[in-house]
């Protein structure tokens, strides 16, 4: 009876967590129409795909789990989806294109951090779990995305970076307007954002206030990472090494004389008395030993 | 006794000369080791530029700095990898951020780490605590690597050597020179450095491989092992082990002179020193004056609550 | 003038320990097999690592460090009653010089090895002088322990040479080997007054320089910890506090032996009652000071009540370590200060009950200072096994500790059967002296 009653109340909360969580699972993906119908153009062959798994180990697995596997955290709220599944399979390659793109909650935009062809392999991974696909290839013309020129310049006074856009078409040069342009400054690990991306003028330009009191190297050169997306031509990068940063040049942290460092480069105070001190119980030995020598030396008398 | 106490008044001229060697000899000594400092300053300004031999077999003139960017470790040589290791990179100081706000207890950076170090499951170079600081403030979780500290109390009791601080900043342990004595055991105040007291996880499978400082693998017993701030990865320009690890964003990793950090779930990168500025960032008993080159933010506005299994554990070390 | 007859049987009174007896060879076996288990359970750690004691990541530092405090504290006798007490004139410790002098020697002579013991890796040991920081206080307690270690040798032999010769004049039951051995050893001592003023010189030369020496073991041995940032460890008296430890134990110690060597070694006429009772008063005053030393180790902090510290001080007065804490402060230290308070206790037997106290007590003092701090660190304990967090020897460990002991025991038996244990030469000179 006990046990039973005890098994209800677990039902019941289970219950209830199950329902209070729905809105979370509900919640779905609010895609842009305009979105949705992107597909790509990276054909998802077995190359792609098994570049993607690489993408897909090092950027989604710790989340996610192995698609099929059901090896996600289950901690997170809401809980990753296990990728196989059919809510993943019924999604359009735009929409997975574009929750790839902007993250949500804990999960991060890739948008950035991976570069276009990337974040499709990866989709060609996961779509290699769904039985029944068959993609549609992009109709856009992939060769476009060679013909952007941009051009990357900077403003000393105002501290300003200008980002030009242009497309050398046959016809003659098309200032790319109404194009994303986000900018970057490149640092170890990752991509800086200069300021929020924005969007080109009509002649194809956008300009970024560049932070005065970004470090670069010893001569203040920082590379900069220039990113456009645009609905013709697709997403473009370019890097440019710049002298817009402080020229930064700070010592080692064991250059110094210090306790923690190497003997070689230990404090002169203790140097000096330890090295003194047995120079003295050096000094003191030899004396004693020499009166010794004389004692014996007396008693051959 | 008196009578024998009276000090001899005519000094002979070879007493004399054996009082001179004495001193002389002192000095001597004395003095070596003061050039010994000098000449190391000087020694290494000479030796900024350094000669190597290309594949093609030219001998060539690099700068010392440009050389560790391009040349790759090479696995099989241990002295190679000891002398990278023992110098670390030019021109960094590593930084880590952890937002205690976002920890979840998910433990995922400490499986990484074990895995990575081949550590057991109750040996941790990185441990989650479950931390209160007094009745009435929150219980939080908080992830505790080693603080590697810019005046590290644990190494300058190394009798060895063994353990160094490098010029990146990161601290490491030797474990092909450390004696076992366990005295940067018992000086870290942040309990971070752990003992090899039998044989190591993977003894068997390790044997063969070459001694790696900069991710203390093989383990060995007897030796000292601690958090390594995952030195292998940063010289390939990728972010710790635990960092990546980790599924809720806890970690922000980079580098002090670029004032930046790269967090290492969401990968996304922002200013080190506004992030701190912005979310109250501080550094774990900075009255101790051991300066972390980790820093913390604080757990406010947590989105996930202290589980009440935990409660107790945390309430413990209250006092 | 010279009382030849009385002369002679202090010669041959201080001289007749010096010979083979059945005793003597089954207290050596004793010794023989208990080293043999000793060693045998350092094998056992030599083979399976230091995870055999009870020591893990936390409680890194437990009964090695306690016993090798421990010794380096013992072995600080020679210095108090030789050179500090020698030095002021005191005559009544002519006949103590050389007990303490032994003790001193042996203890200082294995504290080196006690602490290589606790290393994980005893075969590198060389890696000290090769790659040296002499930023570490283990590299000072190095050098400052071995320097004492020759000091003392110098401290026991230069004083012997003049036995040394008695020795080998004197003593005919002795292998031809052992007598060419007095003679190499006793530099052609003739007795001349030059010899002797030469042999007094060195002597209060050694009795000046070896004081900073002995200070210096000791604090630098009580920086070991007092260089850590650790709760109970980090107390700028940490060095007096040590050194006045010591001198507690040194005292106990060598009450004991001069106990033991009164009795089997019949030396009544000798060590006699006023020794003892002089001893006993040095035992109170030392104690004294270090009692002092106690009040503000523990009070000031437990005043102020700091949180770590609080925590600490908490255990140890009321907490797991309150027991021991209390019977080593009541039972080593204050108990016997209020007992040789009395005359009727300053006599040799209740003062062995007392000094034993005192010794045992002094060991397990070392044990209260170094395993509680580590007990109780900045950050809490946790996700590591019970046995991480409380501390427990185990009986390997505990036969590890053991060798030294046997050791030291070892060395002084085996001294006290080549030399006299009270100075023949010296103690002739004094009763001819207060005679004339």
């Amino acid at each position: 009876m006990l046990r039973r009653k005890f098994n209800l109340k677990i039902s019941i909360s289970f219950l209830l967590i199950t329902v209070l969580s729905i809105p979370a699972f509900a919640q779905g993906w609010d895609v842009p129409e305009a979105q949705k119908s992107k597909n790509s153009n990276v054909v998802f062959d077995a190359g792609a795909t098994k570049e993607g798994e690489s993408v897909f180990t090092k950027n989604c697995v710790s989340c996610h789990g192995n698609p099929g596997k059901g090896n996600f955290m289950k901690t997170l709220t809401p809980p990753p989806p296990d990728l196989a599944g059919d809510k993943t399979h019924n999604l359009t390659d735009g929409e997975l294109f574009y929750i790839l793109n902007t993250g949500r909650g804990v999960m991060p935009s890739f948008k950035n951090i991976l570069s276009e062809t990337d974040r499709w392999k990866a989709i060609a991974f996961i779509r290699s779990f769904h039985k029944g696909y068959v993609q549609v290839v992009s109709k856009t013309d992939p060769e476009k995305s060679k013909l952007v020129k941009i051009n990357v310049s900077f403003d000393e006074k105002s501290n300003k970076v200008t980002v030009d856009v242009k497309a050398n078409e046959k016809t003659g040069v098309v200032a790319l307007k109404e194009t994303e342009v986000s900018l970057f400054a490149k640092r170890r690990f990752g991509n800086l954002q200069i300021e929020k991306s924005g969007r080109t003028d009509a002649n194809g330009v956008i300009s970024f206030n560049f932070p005065k009191e970004l470090p670069g190297d010893k001569e203040g050169n920082v590379e900069l990472i220039v990113k456009i997306s645009n609905e013709a031509y697709g997403e473009v990068e370019s890097q440019s090494k710049m002298k817009l940063g402080i020229p930064t040049d700070v010592p080692s942290l064991t250059k110094e004389r210090s306790m923690f460092n190497v003997m070689k480069k230990a404090p002169w105070w203790i140097l000096i008395t330890y090295f003194s001190g047995i120079s003295i119980v050096i000094g003191f030995f030899i004396y004693m030993l020499l009166n010794l020598k004389k004692l014996f030396d007396l008693g051959k008398k | 006794m008196s009578s024998n106490e009276e000090k001899p008044t005519k000094k002979s001229r070879r007493d004399f000369l054996q009082q001179i060697g004495v001193v002389g000899l002192g000095s001597v000594l004395g003095g070596s080791a003061i050039m010994a400092g000098i000449n190391y300053d000087q020694k290494k300004k000479a030796s900024d530029r350094v000669k190597i031999l290309t594949a093609e077999n030219e001998l060539m003139e690099v700068e010392k700095s440009a050389l560790s960017a391009v040349s790759k470790p090479k696995a099989e040589d241990l002295a190679y990898l000891q002398k990278h290791g023992r110098e670390g990179l030019a021109g960094k100081r590593w930084v880590m951020v952890i937002d205690l706000s976002k920890c979840r207890n998910a433990r995922k950076c400490m499986a990484a780490c074990q895995d990575a170090h081949h550590l057991r499951p109750e040996q941790h170079h990185i441990n989650v605590l479950k931390m209160q600081e007094t009745k009435n403030t929150p219980a939080y979780y908080m992830p505790k690597p080693c603080q590697h500290c810019d005046n590290p109390p644990c190494v300058p009791v190394c009798p060895v050597d063994a353990t160094f601080k490098r010029q990146d900043g990161i601290v490491l342990i030797d474990n092909e020179r450390c004696i076992g004595c366990r005295f940067c055991v018992a000086a870290c105040p942040y309990s971070s450095r752990i003992f090899n007291w039998s044989d190591p996880l993977h003894e068997e499978e390790d044997k063969d491989l070459v001694y790696n400082v900069e991710l203390n693998v093989p383990q060995r017993k007897g030796t000292v092992s601690k958090c390594l701030f995952s030195a292998d990865r940063l010289r390939e320009e990728k972010l710790p082990y635990c960092v990546s690890a980790c599924p809720n964003g806890v970690y922000y990793f980079g580098d002090e002179n670029e004032d930046a950090v790269t967090n290492g779930t969401t990968k996304e990168t922002v200013r080190f020193k506004k992030l701190l500025e912005d979310n109250g960032g501080y550094t774990l008993m900075p009255e101790l004056g051991t300066k972390p080159r980790v820093y913390y933010l604080p757990p406010k506005g947590k989105e996930y609550p202290f589980q009440e299994k935990d409660k107790e554990e945390a309430a413990e070390h209250l006092g | 003038m010279l009382d030849h007859s009385k002369a002679d049987k202090i010669t041959s009174d201080l001289l007749r320990s010096i010979r083979m007896n059945k005793s003597f060879v089954v207290w050596m076996g004793i010794l023989g097999i208990s080293l043999v288990i000793c060693l045998y359970a350092y094998t056992i750690q030599l083979r399976e690592g230091l995870g055999v004691t009870g020591l893990r990541d936390y409680v890194s530092w437990g009964m090695y460090i306690a016993n090798f405090v421990f010794f380096v504290a013992a072995s600080l006798i020679g210095m108090l009653i030789s050179a500090v007490l020698g030095l002021s004139g005191q005559k009544w410790i002519t006949p103590i010089t050389r007990i303490a002098e032994i003790i001193a020697l042996a203890f200082a002579a294995v504290a080196g090895l006690v602490i290589v013991s606790d290393m994980g890796h005893p075969e590198r040991l060389l890696n000290v002088f090769m790659y040296g920081r002499i930023q570490s206080p283990i590299i000072w307690d190095v050098t400052v322990v071995t320097v004492y270690v020759l000091l003392s040798t110098l401290y026991l032999f230069i004083p012997l040479i003049p036995d040394l010769k008695i020795c080998h004049d004197k003593i005919d039951n002795i292998t031809p080997l052992q007598s060419k051995i007095y003679k190499l050893l006793s530099l052609n001592w003739k007795g001349t007054a030059e010899q002797v003023a030469l042999v007094r010189k060195m002597i209060r030369a050694i009795s000046i320089f070896i004081i900073p020496v002995a200070f210096g073991i000791h604090t630098v041995t009580s920086w070991l910890f007092a260089s850590t940032l650790r709760v109970g460890w980090d107390s700028t008296i940490f060095g007096p506090y040590f050194v006045t430890g010591a001198f507690v134990t040194g005292c106990a110690g060598v009450i004991i032996a001069m106990y033991f060597y009164r009795f089997n070694y019949k030396l009544g006429d000798y060590l006699t009652d006023f020794h003892f009772d002089k001893m006993a008063k040095l035992l109170v005053l030392v104690s004294l000071v270090y009692l002092y030393f106690n009040l503000n180790e523990y009070m000031v902090p437990g005043y102020k009540m700091k949180k770590f510290d609080a925590l600490h001080i908490h255990d140890l007065f009321v907490g797991n370590h309150a027991l021991l804490f209390w019977a080593v402060q009541l039972g080593g230290l204050v108990i016997p200060i209020i007992l040789l308070l009395f005359k009727k206790m300053r006599t040799p037997k209740p003062m062995l009950f007392i000094a034993i106290a005192v010794f045992i007590g002094a060991w397990f003092k070392r044990y209260i200072i170094v395993v509680p701090t580590m007990e109780h660190p900045f950050l809490p304990i946790q996700n590591v096994p019970l046995n991480f967090k409380i501390y427990t020897p185990t009986l390997t460990e505990v036969l590890i500790n053991f060798a030294p002991f046997v050791l030291v025991l070892l060395i002084i038996t085996i001294l006290s059967k080549v030399v006299p244990i009270i100075p023949v030469q010296e103690t002739i000179e004094e009763f001819e002296e207060t005679h004339k």
